[in-house]
């Protein structure tokens, strides 16, 4: 069954007329250069932007007919970059993510733990580093208990441990039968997803394996890269 | 000290504070009651206190916690709103648009057809104000914009104040009752207007339970809007919400300044930014502030509230500056 698909989606200025079909227990990577349509193209599929055309629909059924409420019980997106003013403390930024559930405490001390935050838990947010802060955001999409997650250059902000730790998070979800979409730019981890879009000036350029998709020749265009691909290892030249 | 040290103090603190000044404004002035002769008047067996009591100091002390609360009620609903510690009604120019209502009200001479004309009238100047912000300054716009629009609506507003002000020099009496909005105070301040402050009331209780969804919203509203919170209901309300309370407290007062940025702020830094906490605190905070600041300005010889509340906040907001800096 698919988890989440773009209809002819366009929005005004950023994406043309986008289609795309991701099945239930997927692994997404999004990739493009910069200004390519990535980040409106996570917006939209989780029902945050107008639409100037097309259709977004959640494992059949069309977004725009779901209340809000409930809406954030089945997707979660995150930013790709979090501002913060207030000074909230970590804990209480991740427990917002259960505020469609009634704000209760449920799995807030287990994503604490799983990205690492334990120790910052009363820490005010807007003292923190990116990657620091880009692990609360992610926590906080992770205590929605949403099967559909979208996430902005998660990778960009972390460390290689935090990284590492996200992406087997990502396969834990997918295996759960949750499909986690996010935009990336590195080409070497996007050869570990199951599934590749490539958008280039808000067109769909090319969707499926990592193996069919980031051909030398398409990276070529679309990227200005030359690549040599020997089995299992892709080469940036 | 981090935040939650004071959390536990903040509440017992301030209802110390309320109970501490409610006694103190109603048992000092020109007529001293030791608590006897305060108990005796209250009850109504003491004729001279009890006129003193419930004719001058008993709805003077309502109508300072109401204004109080409705000015930090409205500081608090608006940094939340623009995201940014530095909004309040003041300097955003909603003050001076109300005051700016109630003074054409007066100099077009439209009070005289029914009590209900002046606050209505600062509500209709408020929401002009509110409105013309909004357009000048979006939503999340950095201070520096937002402090901007603010200067040149409170500069436009003044100019349509000094304006009615100017216009009729001869009238003495009307320019007296112009001047009591421009220096906010509670002076002869009766039960009619603590009737008239009674929307404060209601939009402060209207606005405790958008705690919990303006913690969301100070934080991002696509990301407020992807956690379940509906953006635009809740800035709507809160807007409305806003705009009631410092209209209605300019109403009652005048303009009081720094009271909507200086409470919630100072607040803030005790007890952390969450809105759950700080909205109550707010709505207490406020009134007890704006109690203590009408008291010190009667025990000063009739110093007026927006003296006093600009004497304590001017400085504050200075501090404020440089700590940002």
């Amino acid at each position: 069954m698919s988890a989440l698909t773009l209809n002819a989606v366009t929005v005004t200025g950023r994406l043309h007329d986008v289609t795309l079909d991701l099945p239930a227990g997927a692994l997404v990577g999004i990739v493009g250069p910069n200004g390519a349509g990535k980040s409106t193209l996570l917006q939209a599929a989780a029902g945050l932007l107008p639409l100037a055309g097309g259709e977004v629909r959640w494992g059949g059924r069309p977004v725009a007919g779901i209340a809000i409420m409930e809406r954030a019980l089945r997707a979660a997106w995150v930013p790709q970059e979090a501002r913060f003013e207030f000074g909230f403390p970590v804990r209480s930024v991740v427990q917002q993510g259960r505020y469609a559930h009634g704000d209760d405490e449920t799995g807030v001390d287990e994503a604490l733990l799983r990205f690492d935050l334990a120790a910052l838990a009363s820490r005010p947010v807007n003292q923190l580093s990116g990657g620091e802060r880009q692990r609360v955001m992610l926590a906080r999409a992770q205590v929605t208990g949403a099967r559909l997650q979208l996430w902005d250059e998660p990778l960009a902000p972390l460390d290689p441990r935090h990284g590492l730790e996200l992406l087997g998070l990502a396969h834990e979800l997918k295996n759960a039968g949750g499909t986690v979409v996010l935009s990336l730019h590195d080409l070497r981890v996007a050869h570990c997803l199951d599934r590749v879009v490539v958008l280039d000036g808000g067109r769909l350029r090319a969707s499926g394996t990592p193996g069919d998709v980031l051909t030398p020749g398409l990276l070529r265009e679309v990227f200005g890269v030359t690549a040599r691909h020997e089995p299992g290892l892709t080469l940036f030249l | 000290m981090r935040p939650s040290a004071w959390t536990a103090w903040a509440w017992p603190g301030l209802t110390a504070a309320l109970c501490l000044l409610v006694f103190v404004s109603l048992a000092w002035g020109e007529l001293s009651l030791d608590a006897t002769r305060l108990w005796a008047g209250l009850r109504g067996t003491d004729e001279l206190a009890a006129t003193v009591l419930w004719q001058l100091r008993l709805p003077r002390v309502i109508a300072a916690l109401l204004v109080g609360a409705a000015l930090a009620g409205a500081g608090l609903t608006m940094q939340a709103y623009f995201r940014n510690s530095l909004a309040s009604p003041d300097l955003l120019g909603v003050s001076s648009g109300a005051a700016a209502g109630a003074v054409s009200a007066i100099v077009w001479g439209w009070t005289l057809a029914g009590l209900w004309v002046l606050p209505s009238a600062a509500i209709v100047g408020a929401v002009v104000a509110t409105l013309s912000v909004l357009v000048l300054a979006r939503r999340g716009a950095g201070s520096e914009r937002l402090l901007l629009a603010g200067v040149a609506l409170n500069a436009l507003l003044g100019a349509i104040t000094s304006y009615q002000l100017s216009h009729g020099v001869a009238l003495w009496e009307r320019n007296a009752q112009l001047l009591f909005w421009l220096l906010g105070g509670l002076e002869d301040r009766s039960w009619l207007h603590v009737w008239a402050a009674l929307p404060i009331a209601v939009a402060a209780a209207a606005l405790w339970p958008l705690g919990r969804p303006m913690d969301l919203l100070s934080l991002g509203e696509t990301e407020a809007q992807s956690l379940g919170v509906d953006v635009r209901r809740l800035r709507r309300r809160m807007l409305v919400l806003a705009t009631v309370l410092a209209a209605t407290a300019t109403a009652v007062a005048g303009i009081v300044g720094f009271v909507g940025l200086v409470v919630p702020h100072g607040l803030r830094l005790l007890v952390g930014p969450e809105h759950r906490r700080l909205v109550p605190m707010s709505l207490l905070g406020g009134g007890v502030f704006v109690l203590g600041c009408d008291f010190v300005g009667r025990m000063a010889g009739g110093l007026r509230l927006g003296i006093v509340t600009a004497l304590v906040g001017g400085p504050f907001f200075l501090w404020l500056l440089r700590r940002r800096a």
